[in-house]
C-alpha cells in the first residue's frame, strides 16, 4: 500500500474517532448558572446578561439610545438590590447589524461567559439566533418586533415588550376607523420599504383594513435611504387616500412627509414604531406636524412612576423613546428573573418559564401592561398613538385590540 | 526546472503536483492533524469561530476561482450563497437527505450563476461588476418575495444537518462537517487550477484576446467559471443555512458580497491559499478588535465604545492599506516569509 493511502486511512480513522468524541462534548446546558435552589438563598454571584445591539451599523442611530436605556435600567436594578441580592452583569456588545458578528458574539456570551439571557436588537441578528437560542435555552428580549417572533412554536425563547409590527398597524387602523365620520369608506394606502422590516406587517394590514371596511387605494415602496419620494407619492396622490401608512425609519419618514407636502398631499400619515421618534420634527420640520405614530413606551417627561426614575438617572436630560423601551425591556427581564429566583435557580429555561407567568405586569407606567403565555408571546395588544404637535410627540390614545388567536405570529 | 533547493522536476506532471516535496507533505499532514485535534483544545466559542472560518473559506475560494483566477469580477456572490442556502433549506424541508440537499443546492446555484454569467461574454471589468450587482439585487428581491419558497420576510427555519441519522447539532460536530467541506472545496479548486480548465481561466484573465487566439472558447470557459464558482457558493450557502438554522433575505445582501471580495483581495487574488488567509483574516478581525476593546476597557473604560465605532473604519483602512502596500495579498507576504527562511542567513 502506498504511503499516501496509509495516511488517508489514518486520517479518516482519526476523524471518525474525534467526531465520536465531539458527540458528547457539549452535553451540559451552556446557559446554566451554578446555583441551585438551596444555594441561591445566600448567593450573591452575578447574573450575566448579554447585549447584542447595533451600535455602529445602519440602525445605530436608534441602537445607541436603546442601549443607553438598557444600561441605565441595569444600573437601576442593581442599585435596588439586584435579583434577590444578585447583581446583573451586563455585557453589551456591538453587532453592527452583521449576522456573522452577532452569531459569533452570541456564542461567546453563552458558551464562554455563561450569560443566561440576551437583550437583542435588529431583525437580521435576532432572527438568525432564533434556532440557536431555542437549542441553548437562552431567552432573547429583543427589539425586533416582527409578529412571527411572538409565536412560541417558531421562536420559543423570544420575548419583546412592544406590540408587534402587525398589531401596531392593526391598532392604528382600528383607531382611525373609529374616528371616521363620513358615510363613504375611508381610503388607505401603504408606503413601505421593500425590506423584511417594511414588508412584515403589510399582509396583516391589508387583511385587517379590508375587514374594517377600508378601501385600499394603493401601495408604494420608498427605500429606507431615499432622499426624495415624489415619484413614488405622485400616483398615490391621484388616488387621494385619507390615510397613508409609513413603514420605514425616521429618515425615510421625513423624506416622505416632505415630499408629500411638496406635492400637496393632504392625507393623514401614520408610521410604524421606528418611523417616528424625537428626531423627526428636526428632520422634517413643520411637515412632521399632524403625522401620527405608533409607540410602545411613554415619551420622556410623561407623568408616570417610571419616568421619575429615568429623569433622576438622566439628570433631567431628555431621552428618546427608544431609551425608554430599552429601560422597559430590562425591567421586564428583571421581573422574570426575580420570579425565577424565587422558585430556584436562575437559568435561561427558568427565566423563560417565569416570563410566561407574567400577567399584566406594569413596567412602572412606562409601557402598556405586559403578559406572556406559554403558547403566546405577544406582550400585549395595546398600542400608544402619538401625534406630532408643534414639534413635540403628543399622546393621543391607547388602542387595545382583542388577543385574537388567528393573529398570533402574523 | 528547479523548484525548491535540491528538488528537480523531470516531468510536467511532477511540477504540477500540489505538494512538491516530502517536507511540504509532512507539514500539511501535521497541519491536518492539528486541525482534526483542534476542537479538543478549543472552547465552544472558538470552535464556532472556526466554523464561520470554514464556511467563509468555501465562499472565498469559490469567488477567487471566478474573480482571481478567471478575472470575472462578481458583486453578486453573496446572493449566490443565498440561493444555495434557500435551495438546501427547501430540499431538507422536503425530506431530501442532507448530503443530497447540499449537492442539489450547489447544482441549482451553478445554474443560476451560469444564467447571470451569460453577459460575461460581452461585458468586462466594471460593466460585468454592475451586471453581477444587478444579479445581487434581482436575487435579493426573489428572496424577499419568494412566498413559501423563501418564507418571504419571515425567512425559513431549518434543522441541523443529519447524515445517516447522525445529527450535527453541536459546534464540535459541525466543525468536522465544515472542515470536510472546506478541505474538499480547496482540493477541488486547487485541482481545477492545475487542469486544462485552470490554464484556460488564467489565459482569459491575463488577456482574453490571446486566449481566444490560442483556441480557448471564451464563452464556454467563462460560463464554466461562473458555474463552478456558483456551485461552491451554493455549497457554502447550504452549510451556512443549516449551521444557523435560520435564513432570511437580510443575510445575503450586498454587504456579504463585498465582504467576500475583501477576503480575496486581502488574501491574494488567484490563489487557493490566499482564499484561506483572506477568510481567516476577515472573520477573525472583528474578534480581534473585540478582544482588544475588552482588554483595554479595564484600563480605559470608554475605549470599548470608541473602538466599536472605529471597527468599520479600521476594516476599510486595512483594505486600503492592503491595496497600496500588498496588492498581491497575504499570500505574497507568506511567500516572502518562506523565501526568507529558505535563504536564511543569505539575503540573496
Amino acid at each position: 500500500m502506498r504511503a499516501g493511502q496509509i495516511i488517508t486511512a489514518a486520517c479518516t480513522m482519526l476523524l471518525a474517532g474525534l467526531m465520536l468524541m465531539g458527540c458528547g462534548g457539549e452535553g451540559d446546558k451552556p446557559a446554566q448558572t451554578a446555583t441551585t435552589g438551596s444555594e441561591s438563598q445566600a448567593d450573591t454571584s452575578p447574573i450575566r446578561v448579554g447585549g447584542l445591539i447595533d451600535l455602529s451599523g445602519p440602525t445605530s442611530s436608534v441602537g445607541v439610545p436603546y442601549a443607553d436605556g438598557l444600561r441605565a435600567a441595569v444600573r437601576y436594578i442593581n442599585d435596588n438590590g439586584g435579583i434577590g441580592g444578585r447583581p446583573i452583569v451586563f455585557d453589551l456588545q456591538d453587532t453592527a447589524y452583521n449576522v456573522q458578528q452577532g452569531l459569533s458574539l452570541y456564542k461567546k456570551m453563552v458558551n464562554t461567559d455563561k450569560v443566561v439571557c440576551i437583550q437583542g436588537f435588529g431583525s437580521a441578528v435576532t432572527e438568525a439566533l432564533v434556532r440557536t437560542q431555542a437549542k441553548d435555552q437562552v431567552p432573547n428580549f429583543s427589539a425586533s418586533y416582527s409578529a412571527h417572533l411572538t409565536d412560541p412554536r417558531t421562536a420559543p425563547y423570544n420575548f419583546f415588550i412592544s406590540a408587534d409590527y402587525s398589531t401596531q398597524l392593526r391598532a392604528a387602523l382600528k383607531y382611525f376607523r373609529s374616528q371616521w365620520t363620513e358615510a363613504r369608506a375611508p381610503k388607505v394606502a401603504f408606503i413601505y420599504p421593500d425590506h423584511p422590516y417594511g414588508l412584515a406587517p403589510i399582509p396583516a394590514g391589508r387583511a385587517y383594513a379590508t375587514e374594517l371596511g377600508y378601501e385600499i387605494v394603493g401601495e408604494t415602496n420608498v427605500a429606507l435611504n431615499a432622499i426624495d419620494a415624489t415619484t413614488e407619492l405622485l400616483p398615490l396622490k391621484n388616488k387621494a387616500p385619507d390615510f397613508c401608512w409609513v413603514g420605514g425609519t425616521t429618515p425615510s419618514t421625513s423624506v416622505i412627509l416632505k415630499s408629500a407636502k411638496n406635492i400637496g398631499m393632504t392625507s393623514v400619515f401614520f408610521t410604524n414604531i421606528w418611523g417616528t421618534d424625537e428626531t423627526l420634527p428636526a428632520l422634517a420640520g413643520a411637515d412632521a406636524n399632524g403625522s401620527f405614530s405608533n409607540q410602545a413606551a411613554a415619551v420622556y417627561g410623561k407623568d408616570v412612576p417610571g419616568m421619575k426614575i429615568i429623569e433622576q438617572i438622566t439628570g433631567g436630560k431628555p431621552q428618546m423613546t427608544h431609551y425608554v423601551r430599552g429601560f422597559v425591556s430590562i425591567l421586564t427581564m428583571a421581573e422574570a428573573m426575580k420570579r425565577a429566583a424565587d422558585k430556584g435557580a436562575v437559568t435561561g429555561e427558568s427565566i423563560k418559564d417565569a416570563a410566561e407567568t407574567l400577567r399584566d405586569y406594569d413596567p412602572m407606567g412606562l409601557a402598556p401592561l405586559i403578559s406572556y403565555f406559554p403558547d403566546d408571546h405577544r406582550p400585549n395588544m395595546a398600542v400608544l398613538l402619538y401625534t406630532i404637535k408643534d414639534g413635540q410627540l403628543t399622546f393621543v390614545a391607547e388602542e387595545i385590540l382583542d388577543r385574537r388567536a388567528d393573529w398570533l405570529g402574523h | 526546472m528547479q523548484g525548491k533547493c535540491g528538488l528537480f522536476f523531470t516531468s510536467y506532471r511532477g511540477e504540477a503536483r500540489i505538494f512538491r516535496s516530502g517536507f511540504q507533505k509532512l507539514m500539511v499532514g501535521l497541519f491536518i492533524l492539528a486541525l482534526l485535534a483542534a476542537p479538543l483544545a478549543l472552547n465552544i466559542h472558538e470552535t464556532s469561530v472556526m466554523n464561520l472560518v470554514f464556511i467563509a473559506v468555501i465562499g472565498a475560494v469559490a469567488l477567487n476561482l471566478l474573480t482571481g483566477v478567471c478575472g470575472q469580477i462578481s458583486l453578486g456572490h453573496g446572493a449566490f450563497i443565498g440561493v444555495g442556502a434557500y435551495a438546501a433549506g427547501q430540499c431538507t424541508l422536503h425530506g431530501v437527505p442532507f448530503p443530497l440537499a447540499i449537492l442539489t443546492a450547489g447544482l441549482i446555484t451553478a445554474m443560476v450563476g451560469m444564467v447571470f454569467g451569460v453577459p460575461s461574454l460581452r461585458l468586462k471589468g466594471i460593466y460585468l461588476a454592475i451586471a453581477t450587482l444587478a444579479a445581487q439585487l434581482v436575487l435579493e428581491f426573489v428572496f424577499l418575495h419568494g412566498g413559501a419558497l423563501t418564507g418571504g420576510s419571515s425567512g425559513l427555519l431549518l434543522d441541523p444537518p443529519t447524515i445517516l441519522g447522525f445529527v450535527f447539532d453541536t459546534e464540535a460536530r459541525m466543525y468536522y462537517l465544515l472542515l470536510f467541506f472546506a478541505a474538499a472545496a480547496l482540493l477541488m479548486v486547487a485541482n481545477i487550477m492545475r487542469s486544462r480548465y485552470g490554464r484556460a481561466f488564467v489565459a482569459i484573465r491575463d488577456y482574453y484576446l490571446s486566449a481566444e487566439i490560442v483556441g480557448v472558447n471564451l464563452f464556454w470557459f467563462k460560463l464554466v467559471a461562473f458555474g463552478v464558482s456558483s456551485f461552491l457558493a451554493g455549497v457554502a450557502g447550504g452549510l451556512w443555512a443549516h449551521y444557523t438554522g435560520y435564513i432570511s433575505a437580510e443575510q445575503f445582501n450586498i454587504g456579504l458580497s463585498i465582504s467576500y471580495l475583501a477576503m480575496i483581495i486581502i488574501g491574494g487574488m488567484g490563489s487557493v491559499l490566499g482564499s484561506v488567509f483572506g477568510a481567516v483574516f476577515v472573520v477573525l478581525m472583528p474578534e480581534a478588535l473585540n478582544a482588544l476593546a475588552n482588554s483595554l476597557s479595564a484600563a480605559f473604560p470608554g475605549i470599548s465604545q470608541s473602538l466599536v465605532a472605529l471597527r468599520e473604519g479600521v476594516f476599510g483602512l486595512v483594505l486600503i492599506l492592503f491595496l497600496i502596500f500588498e496588492p498581491e495579498g497575504l499570500v505574497n507576504r507568506w511567500r516572502l516569509v518562506k523565501a526568507y527562511w529558505k535563504l536564511y542567513p543569505f539575503a540573496h
